[in-house]
């Protein structure tokens, strides 16, 4: 009697132990992550990304861009300028985010999505470095510890993701304006900060 | 069979007996909950405009509702519309951007032929993306009232609501999924200003 009620309180531990610690679908099918550093080319399998400068302001005036007009934020704006590049096949990078120190992310803000040399809008083909362009819209508190999260898609399971490590970003760093205006070579925006 | 055994055979009828017994009663007592439930279910609480309802996903505060015949961009349509529009504040407490806005109020009861609104952001007085997490944002929705329907003085707006489940159902995917309405907001609605307009 006593050793069937101990073996049958053991067998429900074991089952709710395994319960608890199955992957959920999310966990099994999440993006492989590529880690990388600002400056540095991060390469993933189908495509390069590189980061070269990041920039904080307040509030954002579009010239010959998109829809002009000044673009002001609860939070700050990062301007994130780099370039990339596929690798085996043409691609377009349609989701990046920010991942904040609190676990949460930040999507591109779609306020831009007109401006010529943003990310998803940048056509890339093996061999052809482009120049890339991305706008987040982050709380301040977000600022400093953040990663960038680039990937082809932000949904198709077990997609190849590059983590890059923003280091050396910090909240006094954030200027009040920036203007982005229609470039002329082979960089598709100016972008000049006050 | 002797006696011990027959007893033992009794004894374990009258335990299948209990179980089943049981068993039928929970069934019972929780299909006439549900019943019950369905019958006569919980008055959704009306809350006033300007007072912030958590639908889960979502904190919503309804501001006011006009009447107008230019959409919140400041262009006047080529056709004369009348529109129907809605502020409000609206602040994403997902952990991920979302641009999910179709799903968060309907006007009550329904309107025949009204096409699903818009979503304007009043900082940008543009078509809205994305709302970021964390960072409310004042809105506004608008539709295009039908020319049929007289135009509206007062409205009802049902404010659905989400719950986060870390493994659906289906896949064991963690997603957002829609629950019962969780308030009405009744507001009067401001006829269409002709003196402001030029």
């Amino acid at each position: 009697m006593f050793r069937g009620f101990v073996a049958v309180a053991f067998g429900a531990a074991v089952l709710y132990g395994l319960q608890r610690t199955t992957p959920g679908y999310g966990e099994i099918t999440s993006p492989i992550p590529v880690a990388g550093k600002p400056g540095q080319r991060v390469d993933a399998t189908a495509f390069t990304i590189g980061i070269a400068k990041v920039h904080l302001v307040r509030a954002v005036t579009t010239k010959n861009v998109g829809r002009a007009g000044t673009f002001t934020t609860s939070g700050v704006w990062v301007l994130v300028e780099g370039a990339a590049e596929a690798k085996s096949e043409s691609l377009t990078l349609m989701s990046a985010e920010w991942l904040g120190p609190n676990g949460i992310r930040y999507a591109l803000s779609q306020r831009f999505s007109t401006v010529s040399g943003m990310l998803p809008a940048q056509r890339l083909e093996p061999g052809l470095p482009k120049p890339v362009l991305m706008a987040f819209e982050i709380p301040e508190s977000q600022v400093s510890g953040g990663t960038l999260l680039v990937a082809r898609s932000a949904w198709t399971p077990l997609e190849e993701q590059a983590r890059i490590e923003m280091t050396g970003i910090k909240p006094d760093d954030i200027r009040p304006a920036a203007v982005l205006a229609r470039g002329q070579g082979a960089v598709p925006w100016i972008l000049s900060v006050e | 069979m002797s006696a011990e055994q027959h007893l033992t055979l009794r004894r374990r009828l009258l335990a299948l007996l209990i179980a089943g017994v049981g068993a039928a009663a929970a069934t019972a007592i929780s299909f006439a909950m549900t019943v019950y439930e369905a019958a006569n279910p919980k008055p959704v609480p009306v809350v006033a405009a300007g007072q912030p309802i958590d639908t889960g996903r979502w904190i919503i505060t309804i501001r006011d509702a006009r009447m107008g015949s230019t959409p919140p961009t400041g262009i006047k349509p080529f056709a004369p519309k009348k529109l129907l529009m809605v502020e409000f504040d609206l602040d994403n407490r997902s952990a991920s951007t979302s641009n999910v806005f179709l799903r968060l109020f309907t006007i009550d009861p329904p309107v025949a032929n009204l096409s699903p609104p818009t979503f304007y952001l009043a900082r940008d007085k543009w078509i809205a993306g994305g709302l970021q997490p964390g960072m409310p944002e004042r809105m506004i929705a608008s539709w295009e009232w039908p020319s049929a329907v007289p135009q509206p003085q007062q409205l009802r707006l049902q404010i659905a609501s989400q719950i986060y489940k870390r493994r659906d159902n289906l896949y064991g995917a963690p997603g957002w999924f829609d629950r019962d309405p969780v308030a009405v907001v009744a507001l009067a609605v401001a006829p269409e200003a002709v003196a402001t307009e030029r």
